[in-house]
């Protein structure tokens, strides 16, 4: 302790010099407008180096933090680029259909009912005529089934009347998709022998041997299956990848040869 | 004591009022004007207080600064020679830094101009500094510190062999 005295008594000349010269300064800053631009002009530069520095020396001591941060976040992108390519993987199942497509809204839907119809507002006016069928982008939704001038109704793929054409994707062993009107998310595909090799996880896809979908379009995949039949039949249940409570965009096909290939089975 | 005490708040007094009055209204080619307060700095004996000088020399350049408005330039100034002054002294004079009067006599010419313009350089570099406080100025800077040291000078010099003859 003496020896701090010693020194500031020592050192006094010093000390007073350092602070006439603060006082001084202070002066100087708040009276003189020049002064006290540049003077701040000083501070801001000398704050900005030291700031940016501590910055840099700070950034570096919380890379781990960041590199976690970017690792979650790599995570995430990850993962919206799967579901964007999922997407646009389904969409490009549309450049595969052959005949004119017609983009509508769903302007009336359920999922609540056995007997559940949408309503798009597009009609005879834009092209769209009775059992052409009805697709989004991720797998079908259902076949037309009355048309007005400027609105179509649609048998949901979530009506126990509806019965698609519908093959396992990894054998294209056929069978047929129903719904049995409880779970809006989960239907049936029947008609799939028990000799057939299926798995949790398979994808089911549209056939391509009706009159509504060309081959390829997805519909769901097994989520559970009962190889305990008497009949020889898998019972199969399908996770549709269809949203259909909140379904907003759909597409109408018009498979032009429909009317011919018709004729030559009727004829 | 008391009559050297009189003595040196007289003179100081007089440069000071000198300096109000006379010279911060001289404004010779608007770049000269004389300086010669610093005297009272070049003259406080070398075995006076040096704190006291620092004091001193706060309260001049605060009044000086007040009568032209130049808000600090030289407080910042005569406190910085105040406070150098010990060393400019030591190399000035060497050994006769310890004589009283040394900066007026008893002491090689030389020594003392060296004593006087060291001063009288540094203060003037550091107000014209503070006054135009750009980098982009700095021969302006120069020209105005030399041409104002050297009439400066000369002034102080004569008045110190005025106020020393007496």
């Amino acid at each position: 302790m003496q020896s701090i005295i010693n020194s500031i008594v020592k050192n006094r000349n010093l000390i007073i010099y350092i602070v006439l010269s603060l006082i001084t300064f202070n002066f100087l800053y708040q009276k003189s407008p020049i002064h006290s631009t540049n003077i701040g002009k000083i501070a801001t530069f000398i704050s900005g180096t030291s700031s940016s520095f501590s910055s840099s020396v700070s950034s570096y001591f919380s890379l781990r933090s960041k590199n976690q941060k970017l690792i979650t976040e790599n995570l995430e992108l990850k993962k919206v680029e799967s579901k964007y390519n999922i997407l646009s993987q389904n969409t490009e199942n549309l450049s595969i259909l052959s005949g004119p497509i017609t983009s509508a809204e769903v302007i009336l839907n359920s999922v609540n009912k056995n007997k559940n119809i949408i309503v798009i507002n597009k009609g005879l006016s834009e092209g769209v005529n009775k059992e052409m069928g009805v697709i989004s982008s991720n797998g079908i939704v259902g076949i037309v089934k009355n048309v007005t001038d400027n609105y179509s109704s649609i048998i949901s793929l979530l009506n126990i009347d509806l019965k698609i054409n519908a093959i396992l994707k990894k054998s294209s062993t056929l069978g047929s998709i129903s719904w049995d009107g409880k779970n809006p998310k989960i239907v049936k595909l029947n008609d799939i022998p028990l000799s057939s090799s299926i798995k949790v996880g398979d994808t089911i896809i549209t056939g391509g041997m009706s009159f509504y979908f060309p081959k390829g379009i997805p519909i769901g995949e097994i989520i559970d299956y009962d190889n305990s039949s008497l009949e020889g039949y898998y019972e199969i249940d399908i996770l549709i990848f269809n949203d259909f409570s909140s379904l907003s965009n759909v597409y109408v096909i018009d498979r032009s040869d429909n009317e011919e290939i018709k004729d030559l089975l009727y004829e | 004591m008391n009559r050297e005490v009189f003595r040196n708040i007289f003179i100081y007094s007089t440069i000071l009022t000198l300096q109000i009055f006379i010279f911060n209204h001289i404004n010779l080619f608007e770049i000269i004007t004389p300086y010669i307060y610093i005297l009272i700095f070049i003259i406080y004996k070398t075995s006076y207080d040096k704190t006291l000088l620092l004091f001193l020399g706060f309260l001049s350049g605060i009044i000086i600064d007040l009568s032209i408005q130049t808000y600090g330039c030289h407080t910042f100034a005569t406190i910085t020679i105040c406070y150098l002054r010990t060393k400019i002294e030591k190399t000035s004079f060497g050994v006769n830094a310890n004589l009283p009067s040394a900066m007026v006599k008893g002491t090689k010419f030389s020594s003392r101009a060296f004593f006087f313009l060291s001063l009288i350089f540094i203060h003037s570099i550091i107000y014209y500094s503070l006054i135009f406080f750009n980098i982009n100025a700095i021969v302006e800077i120069f020209s105005y510190t030399i041409i104002n040291s050297i009439i400066t000078f000369m002034i102080v010099w004569v008045i110190s062999k005025l106020i020393s003859n007496k």
